[in-house]
């Protein structure tokens, strides 16, 4: 089953502000120097988070389980990480 | 608004401060991130019953069954082996939205005021008193107690202790199919409706990790945590090494017809307390906060618990930080994490990992076919770490 199939399981109210950004697009250009593809964020991402687009890193927000992986991944310190406001984002039933 | 206490997550570690301070007279808030207390929490839940009875009415824990059986399977290339150890009590899998609901309403019989949907983003001192800052405004205390989980935001903030890094942090994914009762009864061969097992799966391949399986009333719960620094070496993604779990282990078959109800994710942290503070001025830190997990066997919720009591009575008591280092280390659950910290470190390095389970295979299928001739063992390496186990084990 695809990732995107196993997130529709999942209750999510979305907030309409992103909770997570790059900071600087040029540090990630930098980090696939280094790291290659996939880049640290988009390997430890259970949700198909993050992708690298036109030497862009692309973030589908929406569909973030707020783990906290890849701010802890990322080597240069270079997401903007917080938690979707007022509860939003998901609910789990059983957790 | 002023109190006398704020809690910041509901968590077992902030649910357990926020009963416990309020049992002893403190005006307490406890704030909550998700619509619910335990709607943002994830974790496998095998829970021991004992560790919630200091502080909690145990007579009315909302579990899913009891666990009779803990499985041990160890999986390396070649070999495969399974002990069944039997359990006569204690042992319990629960589901985190209602165990999470159940300890926060117990706080709030205790008095404690509970306030979900609401985000705290930072703590600061002013004169004598926190302000706490949350995306619906700002509440005042005398004393706070940061017990916000793993991705601790306000605690890093407060330049109390650091994040965590991929080389002490391990990312776990979880999947949950449902099926009903009987169904779950029959596939797993249980007599009663309330009995269990849990399993805790060793593996080597494609990359070291620790799974594991659950069951509860009506679903099965399956899952895998990796260390980071693997995945992001090798390249690969936490559900691709859960898919080859499942595969390998046969469990396509045992969830058949079931259909997925949850897919979770969330860091273990294997890191932490005394290594990091767990205090600053009156702001007491507790439970995976300051990492006080078992990466090994999962079980964070008992020391979560505990020290989420230390931290309930610290804050009531006004401690010091000192006062609160030396508390938290005279409590048996924290210690016992905190002593196994460097042998856990030793056993989660790729290459120690891969030779125990391999070489626990390789002595158990020696011992079947009366040849042990495939058994290598490294005896600087067994004694080495016999050394960091006996610490464990003293504590
Ligand atoms: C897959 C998995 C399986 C596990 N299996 C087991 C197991 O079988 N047995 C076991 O004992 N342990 C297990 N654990 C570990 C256990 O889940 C944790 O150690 C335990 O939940 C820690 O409790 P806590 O109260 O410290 O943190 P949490 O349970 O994470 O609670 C923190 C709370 O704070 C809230 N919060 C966070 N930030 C804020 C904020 N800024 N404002 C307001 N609220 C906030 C969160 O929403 C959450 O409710 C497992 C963990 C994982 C990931
Ligand atoms: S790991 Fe960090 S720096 Fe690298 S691509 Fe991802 S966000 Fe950019
Ligand atoms: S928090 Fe977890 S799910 Fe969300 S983007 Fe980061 S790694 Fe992906």
């Amino acid at each position: 089953m695809r990732v995107e199939e196993k997130l529709y399981t999942l209750r999510y109210k979305k907030d309409e502000q992103p909770h997570l950004a790059i900071i600087d697009p040029n540090k990630c250009l930098k980090c696939e120097e280094v790291n290659g593809v996939p880049q640290p964020c988009i390997s430890v991402c259970p949700a198909n988070v993050y992708s690298w687009i036109n030497q862009r890193i692309v973030i589908s927000y929406e569909n973030c389980v707020e783990c906290g992986a890849c701010r802890i991944a990322c080597p240069y310190s270079n997401i903007s990480w917080k938690y979707p406001r007022y509860g939003l984002g998901i609910a789990l039933r059983y957790g | 608004m002023k109190f006398d206490i704020v809690v910041v997550g509901a968590g077992p570690a902030g649910s357990s401060a926020a009963i416990t301070a309020a049992k002893g007279g403190a005006k307490v808030l406890l704030l909550e991130r998700g619509p619910e207390p335990g709607s943002k929490n994830v974790s496998g839940a095998m829970i021991r019953l004992d560790d919630f009875s200091s502080v909690y009415d145990v007579s009315s824990i909302p579990i899913e069954r009891k666990v009779k059986n803990v499985d041990l399977i160890l999986l390396s290339d070649s070999n495969r082996t399974r002990i069944s150890v039997n359990v006569e009590s204690n042992l319990a899998t629960a589901a985190r939205l209602k165990l999470d609901k159940w300890m926060a309403q117990q706080a709030e019989k205790a008095g404690a005021i509970l306030i979900t949907k609401t985000t705290v983003l930072g703590v600061e001192r002013e004169g004598n008193e926190y302000k706490v800052e949350t995306d619906r405004g700002e509440v005042r205390a005398d004393r706070v107690v940061l017990a916000e989980g793993v991705n601790a935001l306000v605690s890093m903030k407060a330049n109390i202790r650091p994040d965590l890094t991929p080389d002490n942090a391990v990312q776990t994914v979880k999947e949950v199919y449902s099926l009903n009762k009987d169904e779950v009864n029959k596939r797993f061969g249980f007599k009663a409706d309330d009995e269990g097992v849990s399993w805790r799966i060793l593996g080597t391949d494609p990359v070291p990790y620790a799974g594991f399986l659950y069951v509860y009333k009506d679903a099965i719960a399956i899952g895998a945590g990796i260390p980071m620094k693997i995945l992001i070496k090798r390249k690969i993604t936490p559900y691709t090494v859960l898919d080859e779990v499942k595969e390998r282990l046969g469990l396509n078959d045992l969830v058949k017809g079931a259909s997925l109800r949850e897919y979770s994710a969330k860091v273990i942290p294997e890191y932490g307390f005394p290594s990091w503070k767990a205090c600053s001025g009156k702001v007491y830190l507790a439970g995976d906060a300051i990492g006080l997990v078992d990466p090994l066997t999962f079980n964070g919720i008992g020391p979560a618990v505990a020290s989420g009591v230390v931290a309930g009575k610290a804050s009531l008591e006004s401690y010091e930080c000192s006062k609160y280092e030396s508390e938290l280390m005279k409590n048996r659950e924290v210690r016992r994490v905190v002593n196994g910290r460097p042998l856990v470190k030793e056993l989660v390095e790729e290459e120690n990992f891969k030779y125990y389970v391999k070489t626990i295979n390789d002595l158990l299928h020696g011992w079947v076919y009366s040849d042990f001739s495939k058994v290598k063992l490294d005896t600087s390496k067994l004694l080495k770490h016999l050394l960091l186990g006996i610490g464990v084990f003293k504590s």
